[in-house]
């Protein structure tokens, strides 16, 4: 038989986009039934729809047409694909995101139609990162559906069919829509129909065409139904069937297959939509890392205090995350009034992942021994109690992440001293807090924690007499400190920063170890401002911002703390009306130096960066990508990136350095030759399609009050070689600590319950398996990009102990069961067999 | 440049079995009282539940912890990080693996187990020692008339209870890597020895008998066309079921009845094949009976082999339906003799020129497919477009490909003739046999995809070791860049799979067809911890504690981490070291060969790799 054009029925759904989700959710029930007709209509036509998030909202509002959809389902008329919550956006999510995509979507599918979705489906995602193959695969998905960027925006990746593979080596078989998801009318048909059937002979295989009216739903149409039917019945065409994605990738696959194979990420279409509105992109890293802390020390306390879990609570939070990773939504470019909805729906997750974590570890935390002889009522928090009797006052820190850390806890109050659990002095100072009544100061203290645990520390209080309206305390001789600081300039023992007191940046940075500079001649972290008024809300054909406006001016530079503990350096610029103040942080020990930011933005058209040009050759990027990192060519392009980002070169000295930027919310960055430049802001008119601005009072995306932070990470060899990702991790999943009474617990002041043996295996979820069986489910994954042999496991907490290997860029996901049993599964933690 | 790895001297396991009251085991082991050890709070995963520990004794800087399910040594100081936690299990190391009681002895120690007593000791061995360790054993119990493949015993683990006969199904090949290990290993004295030296004499030796058990194939069964018997048996050695067998009388020989003979039959049916012609008169599918020319004669120098041991050719039965894992490592094992022991020993070296161009015409003229007497290919040696165009062949097409184009450029290697042979090579590269080998690891995507399986679910191992010989050939005998490429292409295809065994054997020719990088201590690892013996033990790599079994989509179990080869079963070039079982490969009934082990150390010392 000769080859075929599958022609699949769909509806390309936004849930929000131009409008809000209520009407995007109208939208779905409308389309929903629309399908349903036409199915009854039309023998042998299949309706293709993806999303679980849609099907749950028809299954709640309308059973009936539920129950439709099902029958149709049972018979394959209706082909659910997209094993994921939404159509996310592929760059930005985490790894542990796109897993709750496949683990909430499969499961709910399962569960609903017994079946989960073999094909992955992502036609308007406006780029699919380089780890997607493996995210696919292991949600059960070996075969996607893409459609941007299309042949002229990339030509390099192969059209329609070919083989995709990931940066780990997993591969998927990957159809790119051409042209459209959504044709539509006699003529747009006959047309593509025309062409596709032109490209046959030439492909040796079957191709897809889309069709159905799309973004705000619809669906294919009774007359375009009714002319495709007509066209296969009167002119005999066997070219043409009504298919579904599933039935084309079996049939391509039971025949000879040759098609092309296409490493890497497929990428850029919109540019723009990895800075714009910073809002959503702060609240989905919020809620990312919030919620998976809370899972863990959920977990913890069900163990440990025989608690119920809050499985339900964080499923609900964590599909409330899914469904703003919506392309349109966390892309930036919906509606401003979405984003309201969008604030209320992220926060609603992080306050579930806030309360779970609070009660877990205050759980956890009454089972700590932090009994003092002399202490005459087992619980208080009376600070003035503690300071009455002379009794420091306990403070339990939880670390989040599965390796230790170190720490700069910060907790109300000040202090006159700090002691760990064995009595030995900690490096702290008091820092001058957000209130300005009661103390108006802080303790900040150097924890040490165990990996995936606690650490007690003792804190003892600091009379108000003895307060003083300075943060500048020397460090005692009992922790003698290894930070210096003056007028313009930091240093620990790892690097030395020097300020340039007519512009605020960095003009010399030094790490250490090596002696090497990485500004020599150059400035670091200047914020930059660029124009940015010829482009739209995406960016739609930019895919470089060149254009620099100006830099920031200095409004001033001092030095705000020193002490044992930390130094930090105030910086505030000034641009227009806008203002930006950065607070440089060094960290006694630390490695990096952290910046915290406040921006007040008033630019119309304009993009925030800060630039860190570098000397040297070789540029290589490194940007952390989800699950994963991928090398990119130094080119100017904007790229999307997570956690971090890197330029790495060979330095003037002929060895290789780089510096890593982190940050705890921004997903766009560039690098022109030898700068790197991570986006900071990025201020244009919301939903600004095309650019086609009809007069108005426009309303800006990043305008008004911004905090944020990023960090700088300097370091020699490349990028992979360094802590960068477990560095990320912790700037992004920070200890917390809590403050306990006194009780005889029977827990010991220190606890892990869960390491890893090897220091580029990030832990990214630990939690109770979704079958409620009680098992627990621990998924990792290799940060390096090297196959690493023998990763021990420990985990105490279920008796649990094993090893595994990983290959470069593995993720992997562990079940632990009873008796401290392990399986390695999958996204779908083993619950479907 | 690559700087050899320095490989060093490494504890190996030494473990002596004893009976319960042997006056050998001293007393205090059976009044020896310990309690179980506090491991709360242990650093590392552990083979045994916690709760299972019920004894322990330290010697020296190391812990021995006993459990009701085997025994481990925790060396938190050892220098490597693989040897900081070892485990003991039965039945090759121990008897049973509830332990009772452990008693210090010096550096090793004394286990009682339910069953019986175990003294284990690890001494340092080097890698070549352990080499030579294991030839012994090889020569001493495996060795089958110059072939090494395996020995069955009749009570696992009883040395005394071995069968005097018995064959593996891939005789020839494993013989053949045999050979080759020991041709580099020959290659390897004489370079550093020197030629007279009793060392490299005893080497060449080796290695000229084995290559001789391998010609010999070539011409045991008198059928003068070139074509290569899978093995062969002496005339009072009892017939297998599991093959197709001829059995030679004088200049005939006749095919016996066996039921995999009158499977082969319905096999070539269901295929279609047309069996009239090629069976005799009686015999509609079955073969046996059927009588075939055997009056071509074996070269003298071959045929010491069975003589030596007073057997004749009458009587000899030959394992016909070979497949193309034998005529593969035959090619491999006639170019290295061909280069190593060839300037030395014209007579082998006309033998190794004739035995290969004969054999690679036969293939040639049979339409690149090997042919059984019946005129029929048989099951697996096929490299034809005919095969390719079938369902099977679609998938080994790609490697069958780099096979047969393998097999031509060895053969042009080692007559230093290109004439038929090129004009044969064109022809396969006009009809796209080079791109074809650049295909397999889309194919066994496709293929994993249609079948709902993971890809490593369709990965077969025996695979492995064909593919690494094709284009390790491929890379280093092919001189055209454009098809050079093509064929690092080919070979880069398999790392996925091949990566995951950590095989110097896989590895050292890769890194020298590709020049990519390898993990040389991963390699040193896999000598390291290589058992000192080819006995079959039985080890688990089930119910371990600390082992994660992966259920595969296609309900295939894996375990998540490469075990070390002293702590899973012992396998030859053709298993899944991640298989979650507990026996080992050739069954607990058996003692195999050491060319796993010696075909990867030497090669390593040949090419410069190890030092």
């Amino acid at each position: 038989m000769s080859n075929q054009i599958h022609l699949i029925g769909n509806a390309h759904l936004d849930p929000i986009w131009l409008w809000r989700w209520q009407e995007g959710c109208g939208e779905v029930l409308q389309t929903f039934r629309a399908a349903i007709d036409r199915l009854k209509e039309f023998d042998g036509f299949i309706f293709t729809c993806s999303s679980a998030a849609y099907y749950e909202w028809v299954e709640q509002i309308d059973p009936d047409l539920f129950s439709e959809i099902r029958d149709m389902i049972k018979i394959g008329r209706w082909v659910p694909v997209g094993g994921w919550w939404v159509q996310p956006d592929c760059n930005m999510p985490s790894g542990e995101s796109f897993a709750r995509h496949a683990l909430y979507s499969q499961l709910y599918y399962y569960k609903k139609f017994g079946r989960i979705c073999k094909t992955g489906y992502n036609v308007d995602s406006f780029g699919h990162c380089g780890n997607l193959p493996q995210l696919l695969s292991l949600g059960g998905m070996r075969t996607y559906v893409m459609m941007r960027p299309g042949m002229h925006e990339n030509p390099d990746i192969p059209e329609n069919l070919f083989w995709w593979d990931g940066v780990d080596g997993s591969r998927v078989l990957t159809y790119r829509i051409k042209d459209s998801y959504g044709h539509t009318g006699t003529e747009d048909l006959d047309r593509t129909i025309d062409a596709l059937n032109a490209m046959l002979p030439e492909k040796q295989h079957d191709l897809m065409l889309f069709c159905g009216v799309g973004n705000h739903g619809g669906g294919p149409t009774r007359g375009d139904l009714g002319h495709l039917a007509r066209r296969m019945e009167e002119k005999s065409e066997e070219t043409l069937r009504f298919s579904s994605p599933d039935t084309f990738f079996e049939t391509v696959c039971g025949e000879l297959l040759d098609v092309p194979s296409y490493r890497g990420e497929l990428q850029h279409h919109a540019s723009g939509c990895y800075s714009a509105t910073s809002l959503v992109k702060q609240l989905n890293r919020r809620a990312e890392n919030r919620l998976a802390a809370a899972e863990a020390w959920d977990a913890v306390a069900a163990a440990v205090c025989g608690s119920a879990p809050s499985a339900a609570a964080l499923k609900e939070a964590w599909k409330d995350v899914c469904f703003n990773q919506f392309h349109d939504i966390l892309c930036g470019c919906s509606i401003m009034e979405a984003y309201e909805d969008v604030k209320n729906s992220i926060g609603h997750a992080v306050t579930i992942a806030d309360r779970t974590e609070n009660a877990a570890q205050l759980r956890i935390a009454s089972r700590i021994n932090t009994w003092l002889d002399g202490i005459n009522e087992p619980v208080t928090l009376l600070r003035h109690h503690c300071h009455k009797e002379d009794f420091p006052r306990p403070v339990v820190v939880f670390n989040p992440h599965a390796f230790p850390v170190r720490y700069p806890v910060r907790t109300n109050y000040p202090s006159k001293a700090v002691t760990d659990a064995a009595g030995r002095a900690v490096p702290f100072q008091n820092v001058r807090s957000s209130r300005s009544n009661d103390s108006h100061l802080d303790t900040l203290f150097l924890a040490d924690l165990p990996a995936l645990g606690y650490a007690l520390y003792w804190l003892s209080w600091l009379p108000d007499d003895e307060v003083t309206e300075t943060c500048f305390l020397p460090a005692s001789e009992d922790c003698a400190s290894d930070l210096r600081a003056g007028e313009t300039f930091l240093e620990n023992e790892h690097i030395r920063v020097q300020f340039d007191r007519n512009t605020g940046t960095i003009c010399s940075l030094v790490t250490k170890a090596d002696g090497y500079d990485f500004a020599a001649g150059n400035r670091l972290a200047a914020p930059t401002v660029l124009d940015d008024h010829t482009t739209d809300t995406w960016a739609h054909g930019v895919f470089r911002f060149e254009t620099v406006k100006g830099e920031m001016e200095l409004e001033s530079i001092a030095l705000a703390e020193y002490g044992p503990a930390r130094a930090v350096m105030r910086v505030k610029h000034r641009y227009g009306d806008s203002h930006l103040t950065q607070d440089f942080i060094l960290t006694s020990d630390a490695k990096m130096l952290r910046v915290k930011c406040k921006a007040v933005w008033q630019e119309p058209f304009t993009m925030l960066k800060a630039a860190f040009p570098l000397n040297g050759t070789d540029t290589v990027n490194t940007y952390e990508i989800p699950g994963a990192f991928i090398k990119r060519p130094t080119n100017g392009e904007e790229e999307p990136m997570l956690g971090w980002a890197d330029l790495t070169l060979t330095g003037t000295d002929g060895a290789r350095h780089g510096i890593a930027v982190l940050n705890d919310g921004k997903y766009s960055c560039d690098c022109p030759d030898s700068t790197l430049r991570p986006t900071l802001l990025r201020n244009v008119i919301f939903a600004d399609h095309y650019s086609y601005r009809p007069a108005a009072d426009f309303n800006y995306t990043d305008e008004g009050l911004h905090r944020f932070e990023y960090a700088i990470l300097p370091h020699a060899g490349e990028a992979e070689s360094t802590d960068v990702a477990r560095e990320a991790a912790v700037f992004n999943r920070r200890p917390n600590a809590v403050p306990v009474g006194y009780r005889k617990g029977d827990l010991p002041p220190v606890q892990s319950f869960l390491s890893v043996t090897e220091p580029n295996i990030v832990v990214t979820a630990f939690k109770k398996c979704e079958d409620g069986s009680g098992d627990l489910i621990l998924r990792a994954y290799e940060a390096a990009g090297r196959n690493t042999g023998r990763v021990g496991f420990v985990c105490d907490l279920a008796d649990a102990g094993f090893w595994a290997d990983f290959r470069a860029h593995e993720v992997k996901t562990f079940r632990i069961g009873r008796e401290g049993y392990v399986t390695e599964t999958d996204f779908l933690e083993g619950i479907i067999q | 440049m690559r700087l050899p790895y320095k490989l060093t001297a490494q504890p190996a396991r030494f473990c002596t079995q004893y009976a319960n009251g042997d006056p050998a085991v001293p007393q205090a082991l059976y009044t020896v009282r310990s309690a179980a050890p506090d491991l709360s709070g242990f650093p590392l995963p552990l083979p045994s539940r916690k709760q299972d520990y019920t004894c322990f004794v330290q010697t020296g800087d190391v812990c021995w912890y006993g459990a009701t399910t085997g025994l481990t040594r925790y060396e938190p100081n050892a220098a490597r990080k693989d040897q900081i936690i070892q485990f003991f299990a039965a039945e090759r190391d121990l008897q049973d693996n509830c332990v009772l009681a452990l008693l210090a002895d010096g550096d090793a120690i004394w286990v009682r187990t339910e069953t019986g007593v175990t003294h284990i000791e690890t001494r340092l061995v080097g890698a070549e020692e352990k080499a030579r360790m294991l030839l012994h054993e090889s020569q001493t119990i495996v060795d089958r008339w110059g072939m090494y493949s395996q020995k069955d015993l009749a009570v696992p683990r009883d040395l005394s209870s071995i069968f005097p006969y018995g064959h593996s199904d891939n005789d020839g090949g494993f013989t053949a890597a045999f050979a080759v290990g020991e041709l580099f290993r020959y290659a390897v004295y004489k370079r550093e020895k020197g030629p007279d030296h009793p060392d490299t004499i005893e080497a060449r030796r080796t290695a000229t008998r084995a290559c001789e058990a391998c010609l010999l194939l070539l011409y045991i069964h008198g059928r003068g066309d070139g074509f290569v018997a899978r093995t062969y048996m002496c005339a009072e050695e009892p017939v297998p079921e599991n093959g197709v067998y001829f059995r030679i009388h004088g200049d005939k020989a006749v095919c016996l009845d066996t039921p995999a003979t009158r499977e082969r039959g319905s096999f070539l049916k269901m295929y279609g094949a047309d069996l009239k012609n090629n069976v005799s008169e009686g015999h509609d599918v079955c073969w046996a009976g059927m009588e075939i020319d055997a009056s071509a004669p074996i070269p003298e120098r071959l045929t010491h082999c069975f003589t030596e041991s007073g057997h004749t050719r009458e009587g000899i039965f030959y394992k016909a339906d070979t497949s193309s894992d034998e005529v593969t490592l035959h090619f491999l094992q006639m170019r290295f003799a061909h280069d190593i022991l060839g300037p030395d020993d014209p007579e082998l070296d006309a033998l190794i020129r004739d035995g290969a161009s004969a054999l690679l015409r036969h293939i040639i003229s049979h339409g690149y497919e090997l042919c059984d007497a019946t005129g029929e290919p048989t099951t697996w040696a096929k490299w034809s477009e005919r095969y390719f165009s079938t369902e099977l062949g679609y998938v080994d097409a790609c490697l069958n490909a780099a096979e047969v184009l393998s097999y031509h450029k060895m053969v042009m290697h080692i007559t230093g003739e290109r004439g038929e042979w090129q004009e044969s090579y064109d022809y396969l590269l006009s009809r796209g046999y080079a791109e074809l080998t650049t295909k397999h690891f889309d194919r066994m995507q496709q293929m994993a995809l249609l079948d709902g399986v993971h890809p490593y679910e369709d990965i077969m191992y025996g695979d492995h070791m064909l593919a690494v010989v094709s284009f390790w050939m491929l890379c280093t005998l092919e001189t055209d860049p454009v098809l050079l490429e093509k064929y690092r292409q080919g070979f880069r295809s398999w790392r996925s799979s091949l990566e995951r065994e950590y095989d110097p054997g896989y590895d050292i020719p890769y890194a020298l067809a590709t020049g990519d990088d390898i993990d040389m201590d991963r390699m040193a690892q896999w000598l390291y911890r290589m058992n000192i013996s080819r006995l079959a033990g039985g080890v688990s790599t089930m119910k371990r504690h600390d082992t994660p079994v992966h259920l595969r989509p296609g309900g295939y179990k894996e375990i998540s981490w490469l075990l070390p080869n002293d702590e899973r079963f012992i396998s030859k070039y053709d298993r899944n070291p991640f298989e979650y079982k507990d026996v080992d490969s050739g069954g607990l009934f058996c003692v195999e060969s050491c060319y796993i082990y010696t075909y990867a150390y030497w090669m390593g010392r040949y090419y410069g790799f190890f030092e």
